[in-house]
């Protein structure tokens, strides 16, 4: 296995890196266009550059290494890529308690949901080699609208605190007071994702679909496959987005529906 | 110049006193880390009665008035209304019994007729287009049904505002500083009109206020609170002075 890994690194894989290298060149330029412009996310640019290729390359090496083993494996990789996906998201949900373990919910239910759904149809065989790279793509999916759908709710509640207990004050439950904000939380984060199924093909093709047609598959079962996992993608998007909004609500009323979620009040949401 | 007398009488209005209390609060607290907002205070207030909360800035007006319906968590004490402690009324139906107004209208986005017909809709009890039309005459704005919020003045929102809360039919009304956005003319037109309607409705009635005259003009009976603690009360022209 290590000779053949090694084989690898010595061929293709030097020749992709200094083409990486190319590609990083490119954004640091962008960013020096930035800083022209006044606009400094040199350091930020720098670390995200070095941080994501170090990963990918470091999660190019455990597939690599781990490829032939058993299900087992893709499973806790699967799990382990959710924990860090909560960790992420869990950033827009400070200040409440168990953000983490809200997030982990909100991603594993939208994630966990489609990658069983997409296996049971077929679409995705319990292969290490097909359900980790595919179930990256959904998990990552579900992270992105938690985050952006987290953030979304927050941010409307606290700034429409007035609002929302003008509600309370005249007798509405809190779902009630805040179904607008819960509303336009999930809706804000499909958006991108409704974008990309609208402009699949388009717009773009994206890089799946590509990179199956230039491992000699089908065009027309690339693209039909893209659709299936962009669905997917929507689907648990969908489901990670309602379910931080909705754990997201309950957090943000005391058993009295009494609105705690209010800004600069994040010491007194913990309860 | 305006100023709050400094001594503090507790004495009840003569017609009220014997009535059983509509409102009552026992000691009622609020405190939140490294400050208490509302500290002790155990007052009456009576069916009819209007009672005027004032103070400086930051002394708890607004923070009394929100433990009245139960919007923010008493950490001490008791409310209680027609002698029942309000915890064992369910929230909505506590804060539709006792109905707020507060300093910005807060209208909810579409229609005046929508505003209206909310505080109902949360009870899945319908309101009819001529209730509407008559809580709509009653506050002066006949024929705004179908106006959208988004095109009325500061005077004509805070009166939907109120028309709203009327629609629940409160047993007490909580204002918290309803004219202080408001020019003096619309200001006084408010005034009138909730003076008007508690007369007519034998509402009971607690208004925080900044503005001494204005709690001269309505009040039967003034509270004065002071960092959290109220330092007096009593029939309004014995505890505040207008010069």
């Amino acid at each position: 296995m290590w000779t053949e890994l090694m084989g690898r690194l010595s061929g293709d894989v030097a020749a992709v890196s200094a083409q990486a290298g190319g590609a990083a060149g490119l954004c640091l330029a962008v960013v020096l266009l930035c800083r022209w412009a006044a606009i400094h996310v040199e350091r930020e640019t720098l670390v995200s550059l070095l941080r994501g290729f170090v990963q990918i390359a470091l999660v190019g090496l455990i597939l690599a290494l781990v490829l032939n083993r058993g299900l087992l494996v893709g499973v806790v990789i699967l799990l382990a890529m959710t924990v860090a996906a909560a960790m992420i998201a869990s950033r827009r949900a400070a200040g409440l308690k168990n953000a983490l373990l809200l997030s982990f919910c909100a991603v594993a239910a939208g994630s966990g949901v489609v990658i069983t759904a997409m296996i049971a149809i077929g679409a995705l065989t319990a292969e290490l080699s097909m359900l980790v790279p595919v179930g990256s793509m959904v998990i990552a999916s579900a992270m992105n609208s938690c985050s952006q759908s987290a953030e979304r709710f927050r941010a409307d509640v606290t700034a429409h605190a007035g609002q929302v207990e003008a509600g309370l004050a005249l007798g509405a439950a809190s779902a009630a007071a805040v179904a607008p904000y819960v509303q336009s939380a999930v809706y804000a984060s499909l958006i991108p994702r409704l974008d990309s199924l609208t402009s699949l093909g388009i717009v773009w093709v994206p890089g799946m679909m590509a990179g199956m047609i230039v491992s000699g598959a089908d065009p027309i079962y690339a693209g039909i496959y893209q659709f299936i996992v962009m669905a997917m993608i929507f689907a648990a998007s969908s489901i990670s987005a309602l379910a931080i909004t909705l754990l997201l609500r309950a957090r943000a009323f005391s058993p009295a529906e009494q609105l705690i979620l209010r800004r600069g009040a994040a010491a007194q949401i913990k309860r | 110049m305006r100023k709050a007398s400094s001594t503090s009488t507790f004495h009840q209005r003569p017609s009220k006193a014997n009535q059983a209390a509509k409102l009552e609060t026992r000691h009622l607290s609020r405190a939140i880390p490294g400050k208490a907002v509302v500290n002790d205070i155990s007052l009456q207030v009576h069916p009819g009665e209007v009672l005027a909360v004032v103070g400086p800035s930051g002394s708890g007006k607004s923070s009394f008035l929100r433990l009245l319906n139960r919007l923010d968590e008493p950490t001490g004490g008791s409310v209680l209304i027609d002698g029942r402690d309000y915890r064992e009324i369910a929230p909505r139906e506590l804060r539709r019994r006792a109905g707020m107004v507060m300093q910005m209208p807060f209208l909810f986005p579409g229609s005046v007729a929508d505003n209206i017909a909310f505080g109902p809709r949360q009870r899945q009890e319908a309101i009819r287009p001529e209730q509407i039309d008559a809580l709509l005459t009653r506050v002066g704005l006949p024929g705004y049904q179908d106006r959208d919020v988004s095109l009325l003045s500061g005077g004509e929102a805070q009166r939907v505002s109120l028309a709203r809360t009327l629609a629940n039919a409160p047993e007490v009304l909580l204002l918290d500083e309803p004219t202080s956005a408001l020019d003096d003319t619309s200001e006084r037109g408010i005034e009138e009109l909730v003076l008007s309607i508690i007369r007519e409705r034998q509402m009971t009635c607690v208004i925080v206020t900044h503005d001494m005259p204005q709690a001269a003009r309505i009040a039967d009976r003034t509270m004065v609170l002071e960092a959290g603690r109220m330092t007096a009360i009593g029939p309004t022209p014995e505890v505040i002075r207008v010069d």
